[in-house]
């Protein structure tokens, strides 16, 4: 039976309700509940990288560049490249890349993006 | 007097590229010419440029919001070229995947739909629910809208019992607010007005327009690629076809509300049967199918989708083809708004017709150059684009 | 001589056209703070204490946009009906009693006066479309006449219930007839609910924006103003949105009556008024956060099926009774 003026009694719950907008920037972080397993900015631990360069050849971006330092090949990578896919962090072969819960990759300058 | 009014390319209830020429005498609409060449991205030829892996994720890419039926669309046809079978836990993942993706793509059209016919309020109500199940993907995948969950092999992820704990939960509260939506639609007079009656398209034109998905279920014809040719668990796991015969908007309305409600009885009913075991089996980084060529289909929340694969044996695909729904639809689209005998067709049922179709334009474009001085065409390679490009713009390292 | 320089005093400043632009933004951004509320977001925000100098802001940058007189346009009316536009609500306003049982100007059968000047607005919306000569333009102007057709009517049936119920044609008379009951609690209260929802018509708002559709017609008339004009024409807005609750308090809620203090009436008219035109306000918000847009002729059927048979049956009642 049509009824004009069917949401009169949600619209008017809804006044007496908290907002459901979280102020960007930060002011209510605790309210941002990210689940275990984000794929998130990319973190890369040294010690554990063996360079294999396996990383290197699963990414889908080309978001990864393979550069040789004092203890020899590793990878760097471009976050501003990166579609945070996983694929580099599920075929490392030792666990040293992890996705964290970073999501804020925006900067002014691209070096900032870089993860080394 | 009548005289044309462009829609598109730039118009802000369709975001997407596309343009629309009504001719129109005073408010009543008299002919169209639906333009769709505004996006070419070139995905076909990129996926003969990359490994069968990476491809996965240039395919989610195709669209945004039915990533996840895509990336099935895609992981099967290599699947069958390969001659592997997932585990059955793998497919009952993949389903949940699926039916919340098709839940979060059907309450985004909701909200749409409501926003085209200027009722504000229930589209933010709408998409601030629709929220829930975002967070559902989010939990189970890692990642609000792109899922890349499923791969050649399998799902990359498991679902433990918390998540499952979670997944009820908001699958009540969900199905709660859908019910009311759906109370919404159907009772709210002002919403009537604008959706009865509007956009109508006769069973027999709806089949010979080759349209798919929700707008054909709404037209009273039962097609729906899950029941025909089920894949994945879709045998093991009952759920009824919806189909409404009054063929204009309200019906397509009706058609994805109730399909939201059947999605949720779907996940509830595969959390309860999920089987036990392996959820992927590992494949090498480089695969190899044998020579040879497979088709895929899948039911994407906009309707059939399919997807086409030729193998020289290489590591790259000989040919990949995509057929999305949207471009299917666009005849039945340009029928539903040309006003014939008693039909007709105002300028304000434009955009709740066009948008009834649940349009997503980014995996429809086709490209072709035209010289109109020198009366040529011609297509770009690939490597001529991506020449174009470096030369446009310079590398990032 | 000092009565004169009373007067000027009273036109520009208080009650006259500086309160009411301080008013009327006020007024937006109440309206706009609640349809966020009823919706569940949160509204202006950043410009002063909870945003409430987002209207003021939002006008201030309209001013220094660029003014752009597209090349098809008939230049003259189109320069000539924004401050056309502004300057009829401004001067409307100054009948409505804010401070007192009378306005700044007042005289015998001034209602008639003044609602014949409302229905000039939607002559100059249609002017501002059509000589903006776009095609969305043209069609925003269209309806917007097609609309005035179906509004029209039951809007002043609805006034005309209540002067018979005063007896009287003058905003004067209408208040102090009222200081013994008010007319929505008598059997005015369908003229009420009519003159509620052909106000929402009259403002071009939800479930009547027709004229200016933004999902179909992109801005409709107002599509190819810019700067300064486009400004006028928002501010216009609000004054007129103020003067449609200031009218609906007027002529229902007893306008600024109620117990006052012997010396402090000014102040206690003035915010009694404020409160009973934000109730109308209030109502007014409400209606548009709970439909969708009807199409023009789906409008029109409505009020010609519905809104003027019931406001004939309010006619009739009224003056059965009274």
């Amino acid at each position: 039976m049509p009824r004009p003026g069917y949401m009169v009694s949600e619209i008017y719950k809804n006044l007496l309700k908290k907002r459901a907008t979280i102020l960007y920037p930060f002011k209510e972080r605790e309210l941002v509940h990210l689940p275990k397993g984000f794929r998130g900015r990319i973190i890369f631990n040294r010690d554990k990288c063996i360079g294999c360069q396996m990383c290197f050849r699963v990414c889908p971006a080309q978001a990864i560049k393979i550069i040789e330092d004092e203890r020899g090949k590793r990878p760097i990578f471009f976050m501003y490249r990166c579609i945070y896919c996983g694929s580099c962090a599920e075929y490392c072969p030792v666990k040293a890349i992890e996705l964290s819960d970073i999501f804020e990759n925006i900067a002014f300058n691209k070096k900032d993006l870089l993860v080394k | 007097m009548s005289f044309y009014i462009p829609i598109g390319p730039q118009h802000h209830v369709h975001p997407e590229p596309l343009l629309m020429k009504f001719k129109v005498e005073g408010e009543q609409v008299i002919d169209v010419e639906i333009n769709v060449s505004y996006t070419h991205r070139g995905i076909e030829k990129g996926f003969e440029y990359r490994d069968y892996m990476k491809g996965i994720f240039l395919a989610e890419r195709i669209c945004g919001i039915c990533n996840a039926a895509h990336t099935l669309c895609y992981t099967q046809n290599i699947e069958q070229l390969l001659g592997k079978e997932i585990p059955p836990r793998a497919k009952y993942l993949r389903l949940i995947v699926e039916e919340l993706s098709r839940i979060h793509s059907h309450l985004l059209w909701l909200g749409l739909a409501a926003h085209q016919i200027g009722f504000e309020t229930l589209f933010m109500y709408v998409w601030r629910d629709r929220e829930k199940v975002l967070d559902l993907l989010e939990t189970i995948t890692g990642n609000r809208v792109v899922t890349a969950y499923n791969t050649i092999g399998g799902v990359r992820r498991d679902i433990t019992p918390e998540i499952e704990q979670k997944i009820r939960k908001s699958l009540d509260y969900l199905e709660e607010r859908t019910k009311y939506f759906k109370k919404v639609v159907m009772e709210e007079p002002t919403v009537l007005v604008r959706t009865q009656n509007v956009g109508i398209l006769k069973p027999r034109e709806a089949i010979e327009l080759f349209a798919v998905g929700p707008v054909l279920r709404a037209s009273g014809i039962k097609h729906d690629i899950r029941a025909d040719d089920p894949y994945i668990a879709h045998d093991e796991v009952p759920f009824n076809v919806v189909t409404y015969d009054t063929c204009d908007v309200y019906a397509r309305i009706l058609v994805r509300v109730d399909e939201i409600l059947e999605c949720i009885n779907m996940v509830r009913y595969s959390l309860d049967h999920l089987p036990s075991g392996e959820y992927r089996i590992r494949m090498p980084v480089i695969v190899r199918p044998p020579p040879g060529e497979s088709v895929s289909r899948v039911e994407a929340p906009r309707g059939e989708l399919l997807h086409y694969v030729r193998s020289d044996g290489s590591d790259k695909p000989y040919r990949y083809k995509v057929r999305t729904p949207t471009l299917a639809n666009i005849p039945s689209t340009a029928r539903m708004l040309t006003s014939r005998g008693d039909y007709i067709v105002y300028i304000a049922d434009i955009p709740i017709i066009f948008g009834s179709i649940d349009p997503c334009l980014c995996c429809t474009g086709r490209v072709m150059f035209i010289d109109i001085e020198k009366s040529k065409s011609w297509v770009w390679t690939y490597n001529e684009l991506v020449r174009y490009s470096l030369k446009r713009f310079e590398r990032h390292d | 001589m000092i009565e004169a320089l009373y007067k000027i005093i009273e036109m520009i400043l208080f009650p006259g056209f500086a309160f009411i632009g301080v008013l009327s933004l006020l007024y937006e951004w109440i309206d706009r703070k609640f349809y966020a509320r009823l919706q569940n977001r949160i509204g202006p925000l950043y410009a002063g204490p909870h945003g409430i100098l987002q209207p003021l802001a939002d006008f201030i940058k309209l001013l220094s946009k660029e003014d752009i007189i597209p090349e098809g346009a008939d230049k003259f009316l189109f320069t000539l009906t924004p401050i056309l536009f502004f300057a009829i609500n401004l001067l409307l306003t100054l009948f409505l009693p804010i401070c007192g049982t009378t306005g700044v100007i007042s005289f015998t059968g001034d209602l008639i006066f003044f609602v014949a000047l409302l229905t000039i607005i939607s002559i100059l919306v249609y002017t501002a479309g059509m000589a903006s000569t776009n095609r969305f333009a043209t069609i925003g102007a269209e309806r917007a006449v097609l609309q005035l057709i179906g509004y029209e009517i039951p809007f002043m049936l609805s006034i005309v219930s209540v002067a018979i119920s005063s007896r009287s044609l003058t905003i004067k008379n209408i208040v102090e007839s009222q200081s013994s009951i008010w007319h929505i609690l008598g059997p005015n209260f369908l003229a009420f609910i009519i003159f509620a929802i052909t106000a929402q018509a009259e403002l071009e708002r939800i479930p009547f924006d027709i004229p200016e559709a933004e999902q179909e017609i992109v801005a409709g008339w107002l599509v190819e103003y810019s700067g300064k004009k486009l400004a006028l024409f928002r501010l216009g807005k609000d004054v007129e949105t103020l003067l449609l609750c200031g009218l609906g308090a007027t002529l229902f809620l007893g306008g600024p009556l109620g117990p006052v203090v012997p010396g402090l009436e000014i102040v206690f008219y003035t915010l009694y008024f404020i409160i009973k035109s934000i109730i109308v306000l209030l109502v007014l918000t409400t209606l548009r956060a709970l439909f969708a847009r009807l199409r023009v002729d789906q409008m029109l059927v409505l009020s010609w099926k519905y809104l003027i048979p019931l406001s004939l049956i309010s006619v009739l009642i009224v003056r059965v009774v009274f």
